[in-house]
């Protein structure tokens, strides 16, 4: 199989705990691999299963994603064998932690922006059923247009740990995730945040019931760790 | 005109594409194909977006060949079946291949890098026009693609009708 010489080194990009993300060129477009690799730790059997799980998890909810409209990489091949997803390149992309990161103080409108963009996408995602289970602001990527520097696009990626649910309980513990990896992430971005959330109410009529399971799960964890 | 391309995960594989148009044998050509006598895959340009739906098709049917998991006979009927969206074999070859009376017909061959014999032998057998394979675009029947294929208006907003119908495919195993 020539799947160990085409995954070469030179081409890695993040080597993460559960999979080896790689940038190549496959049928002659940019394109990026991600490869579950075997975790030794784990039975056998029982890490086959469950990488299995997560490359078909991962290819189910881009395609229920992208058939409402919302940006997610095309899946160009999956082999279910080496657990290996080709998925078309986002080109001129950054990831919004990154821009997040590196953009200045000053610029506070264009960031309240993008984090209502971020609650608007969220919420249609959530609309869908599609509980994604790892948000973090990694997980989302800014393509920027090439026409216009103030028109961006949101790409939603990492799918791996995603599930389908309607319940308001799920969709909340998805976002109190988000908001625990951003403020960590980015400290001082509460009000930010509030935009998120802001944007992702109005965008969804089932809004009310997911923040009111949002503060639920707020007050648990305030909870465990004042006895912790 | 035809259209090579290396595929990278099986390097001493090619797929050349080729496109006819005001073909007058199309029965004979699909009655030899039915009978082995021609290798290659015999297509419906109609349902064709792009050459890139058919590399995509073609790396997954190599790649079931290699592993011995095909869903199909040869590796032919395998790029029919992997270019439709759903998992019936015979609804893949109405809507893919090609019929008695058509006039277009795109061939698709998977070779050795240089066994360049293989393709002047089909191009030979072929009673009609060759026109560059980037022209399939001009041929497709986007309606009846749209329909097929069960795309979304929501689904265009967010990438082209090719990233649409590929995805599909990529994607059909686990649907
Ligand atoms: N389609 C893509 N286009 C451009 N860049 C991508 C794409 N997919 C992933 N990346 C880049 O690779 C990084 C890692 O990808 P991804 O989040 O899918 O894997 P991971 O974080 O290693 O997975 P896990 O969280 O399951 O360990 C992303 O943060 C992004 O920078
Ligand atoms: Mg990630």
């Amino acid at each position: 199989m020539a799947l160990p010489d085409f995954l070469s080194k030179d081409k890695l990009i993040k080597q993460g705990a559960e999979a080896r993300v790689y940038r190549a060129e496959f049928l002659g477009k940019p394109a990026i691999v991600k490869e579950r690799f075997p975790k030794r730790y784990r039975h056998p059997a029982l890490d086959e299963k469950l990488t299995h799980r997560r490359t078909t998890q991962e290819v189910r909810s881009i395609l229920r994603c992208r058939k409402a409209g919302i940006s997610v990489p095309v899946v160009y091949f999956v082999d279910y064998t080496s657990h290996c997803i080709f998925l078309e390149e986002i080109t001129g992309s950054l990831t919004v932690s990154d821009y997040i990161a590196s953009i200045q103080q000053c610029k506070e409108q264009e960031l309240l922006r993008l984090a209502e963009q971020v609650g608007q996408i969220l919420a249609k995602m959530h609309d869908e059923d599609v509980i994604h289970g790892d948000l973090t602001t990694s997980n989302m990527l800014l393509r920027c247009s090439t026409v216009d520097i103030h028109q961006t696009d949101l790409v939603l990626i990492d799918f791996g740990l995603s599930y389908i649910s309607a319940l308001p309980e799920d969709k909340g513990v998805d976002l109190y995730v988000l908001e625990k990896a951003f403020l960590s992430t980015h400290p001082n971005t509460e009000v930010l945040f509030r935009k998120l959330l802001e944007g992702y109410a109005a965008s969804s009529k089932k809004s009310p019931a997911v923040i009111k399971k949002l503060d639920e799960v707020r007050l648990r964890g305030r909870k465990r760790s004042m006895v912790g | 005109m035809h259209l090579t391309k290396v595929l990278e995960l099986f390097p001493d594989r090619s797929v050349t594409q080729m496109l006819f148009k005001e073909v007058k044998n199309a029965a004979e050509l699909r009655q030899s194909a039915v009978e082995g006598e021609i290798s290659g895959a015999l297509i419906n340009p109609a349902m064709l977006v792009d050459p890139f739906q058919v590399l995509i098709a073609a790396n997954k049917a190599v790649h079931l060949q290699t592993i011995g998991k095909m869903k199909t006979r040869s590796l032919y009927s395998e790029i029919i079946f992997n270019l439709s969206p759903t998992n019936k074999i015979s609804e893949a070859f109405k809507r893919f291949g090609i019929s008695d009376g058509d006039d277009v017909v795109m061939v698709v061959v998977v070779h050795n890098k240089d066994d360049l014999q293989h393709l002047s032998d089909i191009t030979t057998r072929v009673d009609g026009r060759q026109i560059p394979v980037e022209d399939v675009s001009s041929l497709s029947d986007i309606e009846k693609i749209k329909k097929l294929y069960k795309i979304t208006p929501q689904e265009e907003k967010c990438g082209s009708l090719l990233d649409a119908v590929v995805c599909r495919m990529a994607t059909k195993d686990v649907m």
